[in-house]
């Protein structure tokens, strides 16, 4: 009897794991017939069951989304998949020149206010009609996003005026040159004032845009589903489905490529690169973006008020061999605070390059000719803590005692908003291509700590170009006064420039018509399958 | 019998508070300030204080933690995910039948591994087959499953390209993971197994069977096998149990989406209320799991059932 | 360390010889002993032993396969795996041995205190231990770590903290079985006061498990540290730790697997041997439950 008990225990345990497993064979199948993942690695691409797999693109990222309502956060895999569901006022093509967008013509009225004409006949994926009415909705409640207020803050919202169904004015508190590269940032895709309002707290998950592609399915933290919008105002999109798979281990990724679980797989590691290269399914993409990793100092803090100590540094740093260490080949290393591919950024500064006598002479000038001890701060970003360990190292040489601070996220933010660190790593994407975004929040007085001048840089000329550039609308005396800006802070040195990003994207080879925009949200309409 | 399940349950409140207090003590002292990690490095102070606010971040400890409780006791609201804004409870309902399909398929291989190979070290004690599967048993619990996990990767996917490194959709996806988990629990099964074996085997009611004429095979499954495997049942249920919190490293190298993870990502940035809800979650699971393995216990062995009676 | 308390802590010889004499006929579990002292002399003497410093970088030699002058290879920055493989083990020791001391101390005073003095403060010091069980260790250690920062001694405290409740339940199961007993009522009668008695008869007597606890519980505090390095939360860099050292090689395992190989084989042999003199030394200790 006992045994029978026991039998039945077992039974039991076995009945439910074969429940648990048959289930998931069934719920977990995707609708449309393909089946992600279930080939076999080392099958042929293209030979999945059904012609519908070659209607749907799967892309694999590193992350699953947060959300897909633009106003509620700013990170790079929710700007990825919203990209594809909302559109913009204005568009910024992959040379980061502005197009028209939503807005078909636009014209400065005064210093202060923009008059936009927007496309007629535009519809929601809900069946609603674009109109003024929602641009204007969508730029207060911009504002009032704590998340991305501040790239739109510099709109007026007292001033926006609904002239027509398909017009509107804009209008900046203070001149601000920048504002309409500001209106191609994908946190500006324009919302359905319908579809938020009836959502409420859940707007998140159920996107409502313009875009060529529509929403259609989110399970949480695996993937995200999106359907070809057929009412496009536009160029309809080649393929009928997109995927974006989360994957987020970096080998796991391109071995999905490799295995054809994934058509496009973003952000290549470095150490994969080859690998891909050399596959003759595959093809790699790599084109320089707009992100910069940089080394700082901070300049309250002793030594590094010092712009002695600032250079000497500089000049004890082998850049180019650490920069080959950790990117194996991937990117490049900075010339300035801009990349190449920020408007008006100065690639024509003089390097300091790698000379310990020259830094161990400055150092001695600086009064610390038998070195000192230190800290260096990272977060837990492989990347950045190798570039601190081949640092630590190398400061050796000119009697520079470092220690290595690897420190989550969430308290290195803290951290050095506060201004405990010495010397720390940290990146920053200059999303507009605009040198505005890309200088003012982290070299300006005003911007110290949170703000993004971490290294607490203060410099009245500095301010004072940033502030002019900022405000006048004449490019050239833009372009002069970022100049300037750049060779004084390249002489001051409060950063050491370390690296600039570069996009790494796989496809298999049959994918065609993808291409990489520098702000990292690449545009997927017009990809198709050969 | 009833009144003991009820006192237990009861005695699981206290547990829960003390729990959730726990918890939500570490988070709040934790460095780290959720609003700013939400906005990025590049937002303006000012959002980021103006965001503190509407999480209702900027109050004291006892307000926070009051009106955490209050929402969850009388509104049965857990929250809502600082990042993704979604309802704590289905943050975690989307993702927790991953983390109990990975436990059970853990437990499963485990026990298909661990039970028999336990009964036959134990039948054929010191023999060359005791001897290796002692070996085995401690090479399972010696081995990092991290470890485990990334050399069956390179093994079966990489080299020889059989089955799928990530993801958990197809019960190829489901192997390696399943392996991986069950290994160090298979280890202690199995070595449970073997010793309350041998123990019930030296016991004089075998002896007596033996005595008796009875066939070895008759003994064996008849008398010794259901009275050895009540303590092996316990264990089985512990480490499903266990399997269900501490899926966490196996979740992270095959990329399946399960509770365990969701817990790390969220403790990363500094989710509380997500942290809170999550661990309270699998506190709760695996205190009625406990509760339900020693029910079992109670039930099976005889012993403790005629106290009952 | 397990083996000298045995060897060294009581006057009276008798019952510890024979102890002794036990483990030694047991093969299996002089040979973890035997790696344990390899291990722990290796890490006392790391500076002689290693061949390089662990963070002896060279960028021009990285990746290197095993050879003559790098007998595990060199890694990511050309630093000898050997070396590094070495120095953990000193990181990983001391983790262990420091983190199961706080679980010891903590945890056996509370089973103490609440095996002796029963009733309310038994149920509320048992409730916190539910309590503490009832969160996956992981987690807690993931959490305690989270709040006080990645450094070497918040890994051992937080792998302290989740290995406190068996040590409290050993004490505790320990006392409930002593308190009554006769020896005890004649050390009373003679006048001891309750600490003394606790500190002098009571701990002394659950000794044997806690020392077989001990042992496993450096294996699993090993482990636990080896699994918060692999997440990242572990040690400063360039510190060499072995679950560290899994995560960094990790990215590399393709083209270069022996980044990975060696210490996750240095983890696996530490716990291996840790489990052997465990078993060893319970059987050794209690004799009625080898047969």
């Amino acid at each position: 009897m006992n045994k029978k008990r026991i039998s039945l225990l077992v039974s039991m345990i076995l009945v439910m794991a074969f429940t648990v497993v048959g289930c998931s064979g069934g719920s977990e199948t995707p609708p449309e017939g393909e089946t992600p993942g279930t080939e076999e690695p080392g099958e042929e691409p293209g030979e999945e069951p059904g012609e519908t797999a070659k209607d749907t693109l799967i892309v694999g990222m590193g992350a699953d989304a947060k959300s897909l309502d633009p106003h509620a956060t700013n990170d790079q895999p929710s700007s990825r998949v919203s990209k594809q569901i909302y559109e913009t006022l204005i568009n910024q093509n992959e040379k980061m020149e502005l197009e028209p967008g939503l807005a078909e013509s636009w014209d400065q009225v005064d210093e202060l206010t923009f008059e936009f004409k927007i496309k007629q006949g535009v519809k929601f994926h809900n069946g609603e009609e674009l109109t003024a009415d929602d641009v204007k909705f969508t730029l207060l409640r911009a504002l009032e996003s704590t998340h991305i207020g501040h790239i739109v803050g510099a709109i007026d919202g007292e001033k926006i005026e609904v002239v027509d169904p398909y017009t509107i004015r804009i209008s900046t508190k203070e001149p601000f040159a920048p504002l309409l590269a500001h209106l191609a940032h994908t946190a500006t895709g324009i919302l359905n004032e319908k579809a938020v309002t009836e959502a409420g707290e859940d707007y998140g998950q159920k996107p409502v845009g313009t875009g060529p592609f529509k929403f259609a399915n989110w399970v949480t933290g695996d993937k995200i589903e999106l359907d070809r919008n057929d009412e496009y105002h536009g160029e309809k999109a080649k393929v009928a489905h997109v995927v974006f798979r989360n994957i987020a281990d970096n080998t796991t990724r391109t071995i999905e490529l490799e295995s054809g679980g994934v058509d496009i797989a973003y952000d290549v590691q470095p150490t994969d690169v080859t690998r891909v290269e050399e596959n003759g399914d595959l093809t790699l993409l790599r084109d320089m973006n707009l992100s910069t990793t940089y080394i700082g100092f901070n300049t309250n803090k002793a030594p590094f008020d010092n712009v002695k100590v600032r250079q000497a540094i500089n000049y004890a740093l082998d850049m180019k061999t650490i920069v080959d260490v950790v990117y194996a080949g991937v990117g490049a290393p900075s010339k300035g605070p801009l990349g190449p591919n920020v408007w008006a950024s100065n690639q024509e500064l003089d390097e300091y390059g790698f000379d310990i006598e020259k830094a161990k002479s400055l150092m001695a000038e600086a009064g610390y000719a038998d070195g000192f001890k230190t800290t260096i701060w990272t977060n837990d970003n492989q990347q950045r803590m190798d570039i601190a360990e081949i640092v630590q190292n190398q400061l050796k040489e000119i009697g520079i005692e470092a220690e290595v601070k690897v420190i989550e996220w969430g308290a290195y933010l803290d951290g050095t908003a506060n201004g405990e660190h010495d010397m720390f790593i940290l990146g920053w994407v200059t999303v507009t291509g605009d040198p505005d975004y890309g200088l003012y929040a982290l070299f300006h007085s005003s911007q110290h700590g949170a703000a993004g001048n971490r290294t607490f840089y203060s410099n009245a000329r500095v301010d004072e170009l940033l502030d002019t550039a900022r405000g006048t609308a004449d490019p050239a005396a833009r372009e002069a006064a970022y100049k300037e800006a750049q060779e004084i802070i390249r002489d001051e040195a409060p950063w050491i420039f370390t690296w600039t990003g570069e996009d790494l994207t796989g496809t298999r080879s049959n994918v065609k018509g993808f291409t990489q925009h520098p702000a990292g949200h690449h545009k997927l309409a017009g990809v198709y399958f050969e | 019998m009833y009144k003991y399940i009820l006192r237990r349950l009861v005695m699981l409140i206290p547990v829960m508070i003390g729990v959730s207090f726990i918890v939500f003590t570490m988070m709040y002292f934790t460095p780290g300030d959720p609003a700013r990690i939400m906005l990025g490095e590049s937002a303006p102070e000012v959002e980021v204080q103006r965001l503190r606010d509407e999480l209702g971040l900027n109050d004291n400890f006892f307000v926070q933690y009051g009106r955490y409780v209050k929402n969850a006791v009388v509104h049965q609201d857990l929250g809502r995910s600082y990042i993704t804004n979604r309802p704590v409870f289905d943050e975690i309902a989307a993702r927790f039948p991953n983390t109990l399909k990975l436990a059970a398929l853990g437990v499963l291989v485990a026990v298909l591994i661990g039970v028999p190979v336990g009964i036959i070290s134990a039948t054929r004690q010191y023999s060359l087959f005791d001897n290796a599967s002692m070996v085995f048993a401690l090479v399972g619990v010696s081995m990092p499953n991290f470890w485990q996990g990334l050399l069956l990767i390179l093994l079966f996917s990489i080299q020889w390209a059989l089955l799928p490194s990530s993801g958990f959709d197809t019960w190829k996806h489901m192997i390696l993971p399943a392996v991986t988990l069950g290994t160090s629990s298979a280890a202690i099964i199995t070595r449970m197994t073997r010793s309350s074996m041998l123990e019930v085997i030296r016991q004089d009611y075998i002896r007596t069977a033996r005595a008796k004429g009875q066939k070895e095979s008759v003994v064996i499954n008849r008398h010794a096998l259901k009275n050895a495997l009540i303590p092996v049942i316990t264990v089985i249920g512990l480490q499903f149990g266990y399997l269900l919190g501490g899926a966490v490293l196996t979740e992270s190298i095959f990329g399946i989406t399960g509770v365990g993870r969701l817990m790390v990502d969220a403790i990363k940035s500094r989710d509380m209320l997500l942290v809170q809800g999550g661990v309270l979650f699998i506190a709760v699971v695996f205190s009625i799991v406990n509760l339900g393995v020693d029910i079992l216990y109670a039930y099976l062995d005889p012993r403790i059932k005629s106290q009952y009676k | 360390m397990a083996e000298n308390t045995v060897v060294k802590k009581k006057k009276k010889s008798g019952p510890w010889r024979e102890v002794w004499r036990r483990l030694n006929q047991n093969k299996a579990a002089m040979l973890g002993l035997l790696v344990m002292v390899i291990l722990i002399l290796a890490a006392i003497f790391a500076d002689y032993v290693a061949p390089y410093g662990y963070d002896d970088q060279d960028l021009m030699r990285r990746f290197q396969t095993p050879n003559s002058q790098h007998w595990f290879g060199t890694d990511n920055f050309g630093r000898d795996i050997f070396s590094r493989i070495v120095y953990g083990a000193q990181v990983s020791l001391k983790v262990g041995l420091i983190a199961v001391g706080i679980a010891m101390f903590i945890g056996g005073a509370l089973g103490a205190v609440a095996g002796f003095y029963g009733g309310k403060i038994d149920n509320f010091i048992m409730r916190f231990i539910d309590v503490l069980l009832a969160i996956p260790s992981i987690l807690l250690a993931i959490s305690i770590v989270a709040a006080l920062g990645p450094e070497l001694r918040n890994v051992m405290i937080a792998v302290g903290i989740g290995s406190i409740p068996s040590y409290g339940r050993i004490v505790r199961a320990s006392v409930l079985s002593l308190r009554d007993q006769e020896f005890i009522e004649a050390a009373r009668a003679v006048g001891a006061d309750d600490t003394r008695l606790i500190l002098k008869h009571i701990i002394p007597n659950s000794m044997a498990p806690l020392i077989v606890q001990a042992t496993i519980g450096v294996a699993n505090a090993i482990l636990s540290a080896a699994g918060l390095g692999f997440i990242g939360l572990g040690i400063q860099p360039p510190l060499a730790e072995w679950g560290a050292m899994l995560n960094s090689g990790r990215q590399y395992i393709r083209d270069y697997p022996h980044l990975t190989a060696f210490p996750g084989l240095a983890i696996m042999i530490t716990i291996f041997a840790l489990n052997l003199l465990g078993d060893g030394l319970r059987d050794a200790l209690d004799p009625r439950l080898k047969n």
